[in-house]
């Protein structure tokens, strides 16, 4: 299993430092995994992610059983190899997807009776819109939670039961999630939330059963997810069911949120799991600040403050997440800086030669790309995301190591103070913030005049507003 | 005359050649530039790398700074006026503002993209037109000092007035230390390109002489000669009956007065046959890549080498990796060309200090030799509309073509029986596109 070392406490909060070593080496924690859902990072080879200084990816189960599916990953000789990736990677169960497709899912007490559909996307890289698309039915194919199991030990490469026969490959998967029955965390009926809660946990003790018989629990370690939607006491009877079984599991998940419910209710949902997780587990917060809603992609683009948010989420305890954000808001040509947003479509940046952020050590502000170049091919050509992705990834790897050395160093609450001053100081705090970092015992506000700063209700989403109006001719 | 030099202080441009030529023979040579700090040096036959706004499509900043020559379309920089590149501070403000080493990376600068036929307002003396990503814009020639071949003109009189204007342009681009390649115009008139070539080999009188001092005729000013292929071939089309001239007999009316110690330039060629052939019949010395770019972005992996193996049955030039048989194909992309040192084929370790390091307790780890990206990783990214598969394919394809052209002019260097090879090729690989438009359809 998996060796997970505490290294430092922040005196303040609930942050903590620790090193998770897997197989493929070690990742310092509390750390953003970046989202290659198709076994690809957004034009970047893997080499090039890796001297990012990323060592942990994650994959899509539901996207790489559908294409190109398990036989052919294992084939490769495993996810790591079929995608060139020789640092760690976490499939995900495939349950998530579901929330999203549900309308074409009927779910069951045996696994998920499904007509699958699959994104079909428009030829162009820009301008894309994901249309649902039935592909075939297969009435009777139950994704049992076995079958979830099954699929990422295969996309792990632990081993495959083939037609070929079985076969036991190099290089196994590191981290792998069990298959969690979601509901959209908005979801109105709570005997429903509960029904879905409930066997979750039934779910777990049938994954945790095929794991091990699996043998496969030495290399590939397996992560538990916490439901229980936005009722608190729900969530406290699933915590209470799965940290019984803390020593099968390697660690825990907070799973079912970033539905689009309401900041103020995720974060009380994530301290509570957070608290009640054992502390000798990673904690791992699904899908931060990027809500797989209705909403276009560049309206939750646009609206997602990440960098804080996962901030906000370490400062309550939180080890690791995963965003897609800096990858998928690179392609609508926006930037992340310490100072919010940069949204580089605007005309603003036609003839301004700086980089995106001064001193970041990205290859593109480094080698000295310039806004105005970005904005020139800002969604007309592929290279002006990639260039972006570059960034992002830095920019938000850079938010996690800087909050890394702050909790070693003992000034985690100065950092984070100093962040959001950075982020916020013209558009105002977002109240959640202020409300969760309090419940940590950091007063963001101490020490600023009150009539100067403004407290924004909701999610106070921090946002250059782009219009073609405001666009010069 | 569309090619200008990109630099606010030109500096002196040279071709030299290993043996001396004759007007058409194949040749190797290389092409000098030499700047007050440093200097370029760029074998001949050689690739120019198409690029798009700037860039070159799909490849990160990274990949595009290890290709040595690259052209640059100057039209979509008209959006904004000024253009933002002449606003870029520093001594190579092109360069600079697009990334481009001007240590080691020439870029060759023309007003319109020489790929694009589409059809634009007609020219006049003082204006030609241009295609920007907001609509058509007018430069005055005088100002910008750059031009882009006229599009087919079709009619006689407009044949005679699109040689004489662009005589006239040449004049007026024409300076001391500039380095100006020429579009060679007269369209697939004999008459009119040998007339437009004799407008430039002319000794000009009185005012027309003190215009391009010290030259004494405008190609004393030059240093090559440039053909776009892409409205050439519209043109030849067009022409009824198909008695059009062949391309050999068009190039060579243009060149046959001319000094043959010049740069010849091709855009829009359209197949490694094709290279073979120009530079066998005609002694070119430097092709386009838009041909291997645009096969990357339909996902097509180019797999050829010159001189071609001996193959039982004719081969295709490239993998269409949209096609189901890849799906389960764990091989690197070429199989005649190998190792392929591409990043695609051949990645390298990151090296532990390149590595960016986010916290003082980050600690890497490098291990083992990557993994090459295999035919079925490429199928699946291009299945599901994945960038990284053209990123790739761009890398792998430019690394194919480079090979290719490597392997030429040692070839012309050392053997003298080029012509057979030629021949060889033409025997072992399919000319025709039937994978690239399988591919363009299934994209
Ligand atoms: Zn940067
Ligand atoms: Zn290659």
């Amino acid at each position: 299993m998996a060796k997970f070392e505490i290294l430092a406490r922040c005196p303040t909060t609930r942050a903590r430092v620790s090193r998770l070593t897997l197989s493929h080496g070690e990742t310092a924690l509390p750390t953003f995994m970046p989202v290659a859902t198709q076994a690809a990072i957004k034009g970047l080879t893997s080499q090039q992610v890796e001297s990012l200084g990323i060592s942990l990816i994650l994959n899509n189960t539901y996207h790489l059983n559908l294409r190109p599916g398990v036989q052919i990953l294992a084939q490769a000789g495993g996810a790591h190899k079929f995608q060139g990736w020789n640092k760690n990677l976490l499939t995900d169960s495939g349950g998530f997807q579901f929330v999203s497709l549900s309308k074409f899912a009927k779910i069951t007490e045996e696994g998920k009776q499904t007509i699958l559909v699959f994104w079909r996307n428009c030829n162009s890289h820009f301008g894309r819109r994901l249309i649902l698309q039935p592909l075939h039915r297969r009435a009777n194919d139950a994704d049992s939670p076995e079958e979830s199991i099954s699929i990422q030990h295969a996309i792990g490469a632990g081993s495959f039961h083939s037609s070929t026969g079985f076969r036991d490959l190099e290089y196994p998967a590191d981290i792998i999630m069990q298959l969690d029955d979601v509901v959209p965390s908005l979801t109105p009926d709570r005997a429903r939330v509960e029904e879905a809660m409930e066997r979750s946990v039934r779910w777990l003790d049938r994954c945790i059963a095929f794991h091990n018989a699996s043998g496969k629990q030495t290399t590939q370690n397996l992560f538990a997810i916490v439901q229980g939607g936005l009722d608190h006491e729900l969530r406290d009877r699933c915590l209470k069911q799965m940290v019984e079984r803390s020593n099968q599991v390697a660690g825990f998940a907070v799973g079912g949120l970033s539905g689009g419910e309401e900041k103020d209710v995720f974060w009380r949902i994530v301290k509570q799991c957070a608290e009640k997780l054992p502390e000798e587990k990673p904690r791992y917060c699904m899908g931060v600040g990027f809500a797989e809603g209705n909403l276009s992609s560049l309206v939750q683009a646009v609206h997602s403050n990440t960098s804080t948010d996962l901030l906000v989420c370490v400062a309550l305890g939180v080890d690791m997440a995963d965003c897609v954000f800096p990858t998928r808001t690179a392609r609508f040509g926006v930037a992340l800086t310490r100072n919010g947003p940069l949204n580089l479509r605007l005309a603003k940046h036609a003839t301004d030669f700086s980089p995106i952020e001064k001193d970041c050590p990205c290859p593109t502000c480094s080698q000295g790309t310039s806004r105005a170049m970005l904005h020139h091919i800002v969604t007309r050509e592929t290279a002006a995301a990639h260039a972006v992705t570059i960034h992002n990834i830095v920019f938000q790897a850079q938010v996690m190591g800087g909050a890394r050395d702050a909790i070693i160093a003992g000034t985690f609450p100065q950092y984070l103070k100093a962040f959001f001053a950075g982020y916020f100081a013209d558009a105002g705090y977002p109240e959640w913030c202020v409300n969760a970092l309090q419940s940590v015992g950091v007063d963001l506000l101490e020490g600023l005049d009150p009539s100067e700063v403004k407290i924004i209700p909701g999610s106070g989403a921090k946002w250059e507003y782009s219009t073609n109006k405001s666009k010069t001719k | 005359f569309n090619h200008v030099s990109p630099y606010k202080n030109m500096v002196g441009m040279s071709v030299k050649f290993q043996a001396q030529t004759t007007a058409f023979r194949p040749r190797s040579g290389s092409l000098l530039l030499n700047r007050p700090t440093s200097a370029i040096e760029i074998a001949t036959p050689a690739l120019l790398v198409t690029t798009s706004r700037g860039v070159v499509p799909h490849l990160t900043q990274a990949h595009a700074s290890t290709l040595p020559c690259l052209q640059v379309p100057f039209e979509t920089f008209l959006e904004h006026s000024p253009p933002v590149p002449t606003l870029h501070p520093g001594s190579h403000p092109l360069h600079s503002f697009l990334g481009f080493n001007p240590e080691n990376q020439l870029l060759i600068l023309t007003l319109r993209d020489p790929h694009d036929v589409r059809e634009t307002p007609a020219n006049t003396n003082n204006y030609v037109s241009a295609v920007t990503g907001r609509g058509i814009r007018r430069i005055l020639s005088l100002r910008c000092q750059i031009y882009h071949s006229l599009l087919p003109p079709f009619s006689q009189k407009r044949v005679e007035r699109s040689v004489s204007r662009s005589a006239s342009w040449v004049s007026q681009i024409l300076g001391p230390n500039r380095n100006v390649l020429v579009h060679m115009a007269g369209g697939v008139s004999i008459a009119a390109r040998k007339a437009f070539s004799s407008n430039l080999i002319e000794k000009l009188h009185g005012r027309e002489a003190e215009a391009i001092s010290p030259h004494k005729s405008l190609d004393d000013g030059l240093v090559g000669y440039v053909f776009d292929l892409a409205p050439l071939r519209m043109e030849m089309d067009a022409v009824s009956t198909g008695d059009a001239p062949d391309l050999t007999t068009l190039l060579r009316a243009s060149l046959d007065s001319m000094p043959s110690s010049k740069l010849r330039v091709i855009n829009s060629v359209s197949s490694p046959h094709e290279i073979l052939r120009l530079i066998r019949d005609v002694g070119v010395d430097i092709f386009d890549s838009k041909w291997a770019q645009d096969n990357a972005a339909f996902g097509v992996a180019l797999d050829f080498v010159f001189p071609a193996p001996a193959f039982q049955t004719r081969q295709n030039l490239g993998h269409n990796l949209y096609r189901t048989d890849f799906a389960q194909d764990f091989s690197s992309l070429s199989s005649s060309y190998s190792p392929c040192p591409c990043p695609a084929c051949r990645p390298v370790a990151t090296s532990q200090s390149a590595i960016i390091s986010h916290s003082t307790m980050d600690q890497f780890r490098t291990d083992g030799t990557p993994q090459p990206a295999s035919r079925a990783y490429i199928h699946h990214l291009c299945l599901t509309h994945e960038m990284s598969a053209h990123s790739l394919l761009v890398l792998h394809n430019l690394a194919v073509m480079q090979a290719f052209l490597a392997s030429v002019r040692t070839l012309l260097e050392h053997s003298d029986n080029f012509g057979r090879l030629v021949d060889d090729f033409h025997n072992a690989y399919h000319e025709g596109h039937e994978q690239i438009s399988e591919a363009r359809t299934m994209w």
